[in-house]
């Protein structure tokens, strides 16, 4: 029976030993394989005497030794954190710190950066992956794959038991960390496999970091049902020209990513003649799909389904819209309907049912649903509301400080509840003058931000990448909103900049970005 | 020599002449986060410029933009006469 991630390992091994589960460039493991190294890693780790729900660390760029380290890990009994090797040290010791990681599993591309880490902060105290290093016990991954590959789990892990903590931003300073466990990644897995209809057959594209939760399709999905995942390199999200290649070389079944990675490939044109007769899905997440690209790559991968997938970290994914059609309009595409073993209600200001097609927060409860905040109670119990069912027991709705509404059944996604501001009186959603301003022809990607010019007083500014060649004017941009939006709506000042600051998954950093203009 | 002044460009302009970086010619420059993506689009300017060649977006690949080694190389074979 199958109700911890590892065992997706164990039985794909079973049934298909000889099939590649995970691909990083020309290397290549079986399951077979990757149950032989999930188990050393494993036993490498209960040399150290690690205990159940230990935390460990994966400091990796995408590579095969992350599926490595992260199986390795939960056969262990441990719990896996991603911390990501591009951002800043200090963020970092942050991470290890908070979550009183004392292992960390890494490469030797990233010994210089460890080195940095662990020279202030001396809570690591074994680093595997790396050769011998200063003023820490190091084991190299050479070691460990001469390992035995036999071991007994010294206790007992079930599925509720936590699997892994993914960090991310919270909107006021310290990162928090959103705890997950078996349960609630094999609940996606299996919900997954059932929508898109993967089997072993399949080969999955992954192109998200682990700290980023879109990367659960191809480490938790894919092993499931025995399909292949494809792990993209770092450097493919630079050189869009790769990632076509990728796509089309490794006969990728499915695609899984930020819209961000796709629409690069659209504008280096290089995937004009390309055919990719063997993609049946690109699921996208994370943020919206412009419109005016999503149309254009439906058009060249005519054959291909598109799915819109939607949830925050805290539900994993949690609801799925698959486009019936290519979109005609410039209306942003809906986030959908919420998939099984889901609940939902859309609460309006006061705290009520919203009433049918009127905006209110969207809540979820569901299988996939978090733990809560790592070590931050009051954060989590603040983050949830209570439904107290008929038989007295209470169903947590955890509160996704998204604004939506219903239609027909259909979710329609209209922006982050702090991202709502009034002007003068009026309620503005900052994301629908986005929406607007990408829809132009000339217009790349925008960002709509508010400045503070009195005490009472915003004015909506937009930073614009202009697409290439373009010499758009300021006030030609101006005019078109003007004509689709209500004049309070309209920026008062418009910036075209060559770029935004972004997160390693490609979101825009919008704090960073107010504050570098 | 081109290959260092490609390694120059990084350590002075991309990571402000932090004088404790070492970079060789063989390093995986953004596997190792030596360089970011914003940084490699810089770079490539910056060889595009310094070379008088255009970078086609066909040619934007890992294998000839991971190493200084390989960039060196692919700038070699896109040279006219080269």
């Amino acid at each position: 029976m199958i109700y911890l991630l590892s065992h997706t390992i164990t039985d794909s091994a079973r049934r298909f030993p000889d099939r590649a589960a995970f691909r990083f460039g020309k290397v290549s493991l079986t399951y077979r394989e990757m149950e032989q190294r999930m188990n050393q890693l494993a036993g490498v780790l209960h040399t150290l005497n690690i205990k159940k729900g230990d935390r460990i660390g994966i400091y990796l760029n995408r590579s095969i030794e992350t599926a490595i380290a992260i199986f390795g890990i939960l056969q262990a009994g441990g719990v896996y954190v991603p911390i990501d090797p591009k951002a800043p040290i200090t963020r970092s010791q942050f991470l290890i710190e908070d979550c009183e990681i004392e292992i960390l599993i890494t490469q030797p591309v990233q010994g210089k950066k460890v080195s940095q880490i662990i020279k202030d902060k001396n809570n690591i105290r074994t680093v595997i992956g790396l050769p011998e290093t200063e003023g820490v016990k190091t084991i190299s991954w050479e070691s460990v794959f001469a390992a035995s590959a036999a071991f007994d789990l010294p206790f007992r892990i079930l599925e509720k038991d936590l699997a892994y903590i993914i960090y991310t931003s919270g909107s006021t300073g310290q990162p928090k960390g959103i705890m997950h466990t078996h349960y609630s990644g094999l609940s996606y897995a299996r919900l997954t496999a059932e929508l898109y209809q993967i089997t072993e057959q399949d080969r999955i594209g992954n192109h998200a970091p682990i700290h980023f939760d879109i990367s659960t399709l191809g480490y938790f999905t894919s092993p499931l049902v025995g399909a292949c995942t494809v792990i993209a390199s770092d450097a493919v999200t630079v050189f869009p020209a790769t990632l076509g290649k990728l796509i089309a070389e490794e006969a990728l079944t499915i695609w899984y990513s930020v819209p961000l990675a796709l629409i690069q490939i659209l504008q280096n044109g290089v995937l004009a003649d390309q055919a990719l007769p063997h993609l049946r899905w690109v699921l996208y997440a994370g943020e919206p799909f412009p419109p005016k690209y999503l149309r254009t790559l439906m058009q060249q991968w005519s054959a291909t389904r598109f799915s819109n997938v939607y949830g925050p970290t805290e539900t994993n994914a949690c609801t799925y819209y698959h486009l019936p059609e290519i979109p005609i309009t410039d209306d942003p595409i809906p986030i959908g309907q919420v998939w099984k073993n889901t609940d939902y209600l859309i609460l309006d200001e006061e705290g009520k049912e919203a009433a049918p097609g009127m905006t209110g927060e969207l809540l979820i409860c569901s299988a996939t649903q978090m733990l809560g905040y790592w070590r931050n109670p009051a954060l989590t119990e603040k983050s949830l509301h209570s439904v107290l069912a008929a038989t007295g027991q209470a169903s947590a709705f955890y509160k996704t400080g998204d604004l939506v509404k219903e239609e027909d059944g259909i979710l329609h996604f209209l922006g982050r509840k702090d991202f709502q501001v009034k002007i003068r009186g009026h309620r503005v959603e900052l994301g629908a003058i986005e929406a607007c301003l990408v829809a132009h022809a000339s217009v790349r990607e925008a960002a709509v931000y508010t400045v503070r010019i009195a005490e009472e007083s915003l004015k909506i500014v937009a930073a614009v990448i202009l697409a290439a060649d373009s010499e758009e004017s300021v006030n030609n941009l101006l005019y078109f909103l003007k004509e689709k939006l209500p004049l309070y709506a309209v920026p008062e000042e418009i910036k075209i900049v060559k770029d935004f600051p972004r997160t390693s998954s490609g979101k825009i950093k919008r704090g960073a970005l107010v504050a570098a203009l | 020599m081109l290959e260092q002044r490609i390694i120059n460009y990084i350590l002075e302009e991309l990571h402000g002449g932090q004088s404790d970086l070492k970079i060789l010619p063989e390093d995986d420059l953004l596997g190792s986060g030596l360089v970011e993506s914003m940084g490699m689009m810089r770079l490539i300017q910056f060889i595009e410029d310094d070379n008088g060649i255009k970078v086609s977006p066909q040619d934007m690949t890992i294998e000839n933009f991971m190493t200084v080694a390989a960039m060196v190389d692919y700038i070699g074979r896109s040279k006219p006469n080269g």
